[in-house]
């Protein structure tokens, strides 16, 4: 499913923590928020979720306009801390929110099965979580987004605080899930992690600086380093040329 | 809805300690309350001059006191109950009448001077008194007359405790969040979590009636089924008033230092203290304390023996209290999810 933010602005109070962002994350691809810490890029998934509504402009999943209750049924979402019932177990865990989506229980148990399977952890199935592993519990928790088969995914900073062998196992998984046709964004604000996807959005203090597919984005800088583009950006809005899409 | 409640429930069972702090706590506390307030048998200690009148020693003597008769005139009764500590009443005859000096004003004392009255009425039966009472016998301990209190007292401490912790922990870890960015309605979440905690409460409800009536023996005049379901409204507010004070802590160590403002005040004003006698009118306050209204329709079954007619404007009350908090809870998850 296609995400389409036009002129989307959010002000939380006085201040503006959005500010007029337009991009569209295209159908089966992953997305990449890029940005530093506080740049905006937890509050723009939000915004697209539609758990919080744009002060001015609009959002569609496909062709609906957010927020919107029903769609929450297509969108998974993983959150940036693991979001989970410590004192289940990891099947009761996938129990519920498969039960809150409202699956079938025949269709739940089998998709349960399957999602084990994904994140490698049908052996630790009946353990309660606290006794997991951070790696475990961040692969619960992506079983949990994915359990009930949703056509978008969002992914906030899904592999802060995680070992690099881990993240390369975490990132083989986004691809599989996006092989089934699944559009994923991704918030990271480890540049490294750029090449990983299709495209990358990069924000800088609520503003959109750039929108372009990877290979672009690469071949604009010299180094071959994401990281020149923001430092270009912070350049620029300090001359005060504020909020002017680079290039 | 029933998806959550269930959860719920599985939750606090994996979790011992919240079952005991429910279930077990209550009756520990009540034990232990019906031990400090229940009959005692202490035998007072008093003490006359040589020179008391025969029929006067006699009549005390039969009394249940410990006599002793000192051989000296005691001239400053005051600084005789200091040298001697063990004695707790100094009780003098002379011409002009009786002169009766306690320690202190407390129970001992007052046990003291009861013992001193029924010795007198028995020697002149025309200033005998009987004392009989609406409610309630004289032979009542306070454990009798003031236990209903701690009954609503504890239900609601520890379903609030258990409740605000909980819901403090959803919100910290991040699982309320993602409960909302499903297609969970907000209200949805408030009643399964209450509906949840509702089991427990039930539970804790009948456990800890019938372990006060039918074990520690409190007196009940009235019908059991109408205090359960005092309890469980009662509880039920607890569970939502919990989950409201949980917005304004960000951790559990927060839940308990809101207590002095969430519930002590609730314990001066749940019957403890007679209202009547609070001064500058604060006593009206109590129409704001969820326990005052649980506390209140249980004396009136337990203490009154009255039925649902007398408690109907205290059930009304936590009903009320339970709409509001529940419209205040619905309405904090907009936090997460404006729809």
């Amino acid at each position: 499913m296609k995400i389409r933010v036009a002129g989307t602005t959010k002000s939380f109070g006085q201040t503006e923590v959005i500010r007029h962002i337009d991009f569209t994350v295209m159908s089966g691809e992953i997305c990449c928020l890029l940005g530093p810490s506080g740049s905006g890029k937890t509050t723009l998934i939000r915004l697209m979720i539609g758990a919080i509504a744009p002060s001015t402009g609009t959002i569609h999943i496909g062709d609906t306009l957010m927020p919107n209750m029903t769609l929450l049924n297509e969108i998974g979402f993983m959150p940036q801390n693991n979001a989970l019932y410590e004192d289940l177990t990891a099947e009761d865990n996938l129990l519920f929110f498969g039960s809150v989506y409202k699956l079938e229980k025949s269709v739940l148990k089998q998709r349960i099965e399957e999602v084990l399977k994904i994140v490698d952890l049908t052996a630790h199935r009946q353990k309660r979580v606290h006794v997991f592993s951070g790696g475990m519990k961040k692969r619960l928790s992506l079983a949990i987004a994915i359990l009930h088969q949703p056509k978008v995914l969002f992914l906030d900073e899904p592999t802060v605080g995680i070992d690099p062998v881990l993240r390369r196992e975490i990132w083989h998984q986004f691809h599989r899930i996006k092989q089934a046709g699944t559009t994923i964004v991704v918030s990271t604000h480890v540049m490294d992690e750029v090449i990983e996807c299709d495209r990358a959005a990069l924000i800088y203090e609520g503003t959109l600086i750039e929108y372009d597919t990877v290979d672009n984005l690469l071949a604009k800088t010299q180094t071959g380093r994401v990281e020149e583009l923001f430092i270009l950006a912070s350049d620029q809005l300090k001359e005060g040329t504020t909020h002017e899409p680079l290039s | 809805m029933n998806h959550l409640a269930k959860r719920v429930i599985r939750q606090t069972l994996n979790d011992k300690r919240s079952v005991m702090m429910i279930l077990i706590a209550p009756l520990l506390l009540l034990t232990l309350i019906y031990l400090l307030l229940g009959d005692t048998d202490y035998v007072p200690v008093i003490v006359i001059e040589e020179a008391t009148p025969q029929n006067l020693v006699t009549a005390l003597n039969k009394q249940d006191i410990e006599l002793i008769q000192e051989k000296q005139t005691i001239t400053s009764p005051k600084t005789y109950l200091t040298d001697n500590e063990h004695v707790d009443a100094v009780f003098l005859y002379s011409d002009n009448g009786f002169d009766m000096t306690l320690r202190e004003p407390s129970t001992k004392s007052s046990t003291a001077a009861k013992e001193i009255q029924a010795a007198l009425s028995s020697i002149n039966p025309a200033s005998k008194m009987e004392t009989s009472y609406v409610h309630g016998s004289t032979d009542q301990s306070t454990f009798d007359s003031l236990g209903y209190v701690f009954l609503s007292l504890f239900s609601f401490f520890m379903v609030f405790v258990i409740s605000a912790m909980a819901f403090v922990k959803e919100r910290s870890e991040g699982t309320l969040e993602r409960l909302l960015m499903t297609p969970i309605k907000r209200s949805e979440v408030i009643l399964g979590y209450t509906m949840g905690y509702s089991v427990f409460a039930i539970a804790q409800a009948i456990l800890i009636v019938l372990y006060t009536v039918y074990i520690l023996q409190m007196s009940s005049n009235g019908n059991i089924f109408l205090v359960l379901l005092v309890l469980l409204l009662l509880a039920t507010t607890a569970v939502l008033f919990g989950a409201t004070i949980s917005v304004f802590a960000s951790s559990a160590l927060q839940v308990v230092q809101l207590i002095p403002f969430t519930i002590i005040p609730q314990v001066f004003f749940s019957g403890l203290i007679s209202l009547d006698l609070i001064p500058y009118h604060l006593g009206n306050l109590s129409y704001i304390m969820p326990i005052f209204y649980g506390a209140s329709a249980i004396k009136e079954i337990m203490v009154y023996g009255n039925g649902f007619d007398a408690i109907w404007g205290y059930l009304s009350g936590l009903l009320l209290y339970i709409l509001v908090l529940y419209t205040i809870n619905v309405r904090a998850l907009k936090k997460f999810r404006n729809a």
